[in-house]
């Protein structure tokens, strides 16, 4: 029972245990960016042709120096994906915000007031959506050239428009209602309409919007690094170390299988956070879904 | 029926064509601000710089970007796409031979996707308010967190490296030749009476096919089961209850029907998405479809490939949206007469 005293103190949304699993894995995955030097046992680069492509260490020949082996250059993939924790992070969460402010800023301009502006950034968003989501970063990738910070920039710029599209339609309802009506009546500015009317109503699904897109971003850099367009080698990223091992996948099965679980983590991690975050901050789902 | 929406068919189409011509502005401009010379890398090595300057004359690389956007929409107009730097062949031909490929991908991938989708979406529907309903529901977030790339290689990780059943390298066996024909695999092979030929390319089709099916399942059963919840709210349901009708009735024959046009024009969009994803998955596949040129165009800076090849992804998501925006304004009644 104190369980249950205990969890009543807490806010809702973090009674919800998506919310708090999603929460424990980005946590640790956040941990594991911010400590990679202290957690990880050896120098993510360090090369050493003497012991390439040693198995985990629970496999035949592991070597508990190597915790989950070591790759085609003999370096040691633990270092390597705790190393890689830090890109795939920084990504996430400057991909996300950037996305977020571009996209959130011409949702609520389109839905508030609507009209030609409406029209003019909902034309925007269709030419954008016109193009698979894949292939406008990789145009954009090769327009301005590789880089962490380019390749947070080209997630920007190809992913506002799923935080315009969604986040339009709740503006416009929430533009809509009476108490909007009556804090213009009162003299509120646009400004202040939207910025202490509208966005407080908005704000739980832009928060969830963001959660989800950070899985996104996960994936979209390591596709990037993947094909060699996201940072120089001497970063590690998980992308680029699936690159690797796809070419020796005979050698070494399992340096390809933990940079997927990594991603795949990762990006749980993410949407659990997001799908909880909407099921509790959400007022239109009901109870019964809240589980 | 059709002759009350074709003037909204008209008007789509219209406005996929201005879409198109922006696209075109927008990948000639971000192209061109390429750190890359198109004329430097179309000479040899060796090339002189005043070499280098007439080649750039001479392919008009020295104009106002605005000017040689003009004359490039003007030769495209025509029908010249112009010439790979790398391949030295015309762009045209080098798309035509693979968009095939990325078509039969796709459209057999969206397939996929939508019977999961449905069945998955029935399933999720069903076990609402149920004691195994959380487990579900987990179950399509973890579907939902793996995207067509991670299928990939847990498929060849699994069926192609361990188990050895199926091949996860490009499109038929290396022993037999590609039939000629439209490029579509399975259909020449049916055509050319070539049994042999359709299996290869069949058994080369499932691993890359299931594992873009299975990334864009989740969401579509997602949708399904909230429009499905939605429509159970409507009157009608409860009119169908008190006409005694079976539960398995009213879902499959009342609620479905309507419960599908949210997810139809969810299907459009995802198959844009999905049309882009086979990008990745023909990499790690080594199929030889429109993504694996891209790829090699990008490492390439091949810019007569790149350009093509984004039109060629745009005009297919137009061309898939417009048909799904007039199938939706077929089946829906709400909309038709206006």
């Amino acid at each position: 029972m104190s369980a249950g005293k205990m969890t009543r103190f807490l806010p809702k949304w973090l009674r919800s245990s998506r919310v708090v699993i999603g929460l424990v894995i980005v946590g640790v995955i956040g941990l594991c960016a911010i400590f990679a030097p202290l957690l990880a046992p050896h120098d993510p680069n360090d090369q050493s042709l003497t012991a390439i492509f040693l198995p985990p260490v629970w496999g035949e020949g592991g070597d508990p120096a190597y915790l989950l082996g070591t790759d085609s250059l003999g370096r040691d993939v633990l270092s390597r994906l705790i190393y890689g924790a830090r890109l795939a992070m920084l990504v996430a969460v400057f991909a996300s915000l950037g996305a977020m402010l571009i996209g959130a800023t011409l949702a609520h301009i389109a839905g508030y007031f609507g009209g030609r502006i409406d029209a003019w950034i909902g034309r925007a968003v269709d030419v954008w959506m016109s193009f698979p989501p894949v292939v406008l970063s990789l145009i954009l990738m090769v327009g301005i050239g590789v880089g962490v910070r380019n390749v947070i920039l080209a997630i920007v710029l190809v992913d506002w428009t799923r935080f315009c599209r969604v986040l339009r339609s709740e503006v416009l309802v929430v533009s809509r209602k009476d108490y909007v009506a009556a804090a213009r009546l009162l003299g509120f500015s646009h400004w202040r309409t939207i910025t202490r009317e509208i966005i407080p109503a908005s704000l739980p699904l832009l928060i969830t919007l963001v959660s989800l897109e950070m899985g996104i971003a996960v994936i979209v850099e390591a596709i990037l690094s993947f094909v060699g367009l996201s940072v120089s080698s001497e970063t590690p990223a998980w992308g680029q170390m699936i690159a690797d091992a796809r070419q020796y996948i005979y050698d070494s099965p399992w340096n390809l299988i933990f940079p997927i679980l990594a991603i795949f983590t990762a990006v749980l991690g993410f949407n659990l956070l997001g799908d909880g975050l909407r099921r509790t901050l959400d007022v239109r789902v009901t109870e019964t879904q809240r589980v | 029926m059709i002759a009350s929406v074709l003037p909204l068919i008209g008007r789509r189409l219209l406005a996929s064509i201005l879409i198109l011509f922006v696209v075109s502005v927008l990948l000639f401009f971000v192209l061109h601000a390429l750190p890359v010379d198109p004329a430097a890398m179309s000479l040899p090595p060796n090339a002189t710089i005043a070499e280098i300057e007439a080649k750039r004359k001479e392919m008009g690389l020295d104009l106002p970007l605005p000017q040689q956007y003009l004359i490039w929409l003007s030769q495209v107009l025509h029908g010249d796409f112009g010439v790979s730097i790398h391949y030295r062949r015309s762009v045209v031909s080098l798309v035509a031979g693979t968009l095939p490929a990325t078509v039969e991908l796709a459209a057999l991938s969206i397939i996929i996707a939508g019977v999961l989708g449905v069945a998955g979406g029935l399933v999720l529907f069903h076990v609402r308010g149920k004691r195994e309903e959380p487990l579900i529901d987990f179950g399509s977030i973890l579907l939902l967190s793996i995207p067509e790339f991670l299928w990939s290689l847990f498929f060849i990780l699994i069926f192609g490296v361990a188990l050895q059943w199926l091949p996860f390298t490009g499109r038929l066996d290396s022993d037999m030749r590609l039939p000629h024909g439209s490029g579509l695999l399975l259909a020449d092979a049916l055509f050319a009476g070539r049994p042999d030929i359709f299996w290869s390319a069949l058994k080369h089709l499932i691993l890359p096919c299931f594992a873009l099916g299975l990334a864009f399942s989740p969401t579509i059963m997602r949708v399904l089961r909230s429009s499905l919840i939605d429509v159970y709210h409507e009157d009608y349901i409860h009119m169908a209850r008190l006409r005694g009708l079976s539960e398995r009735r009213i879902l499959l024959h009342h609620a479905l029907k309507n419960a599908f046009l949210p997810t139809l024009s969810l299907m459009g969009v995802q198959f844009g998405f999905l049309f882009g994803g086979t990008l990745l998955v023909e990499v790690i596949f080594s199929y030889p479809g429109l993504g694996n040129l891209m790829v090699d165009a990008v490492r390439n800076a091949d810019l007569p490939i790149i350009q093509l090849v984004g039109l060629a992804y745009c005009i297919v998501v137009l061309i898939i949206n417009t048909v799904v925006d007039s199938l939706y304004l077929m089946l829906n009644p709400k909309l038709r007469l206006r």
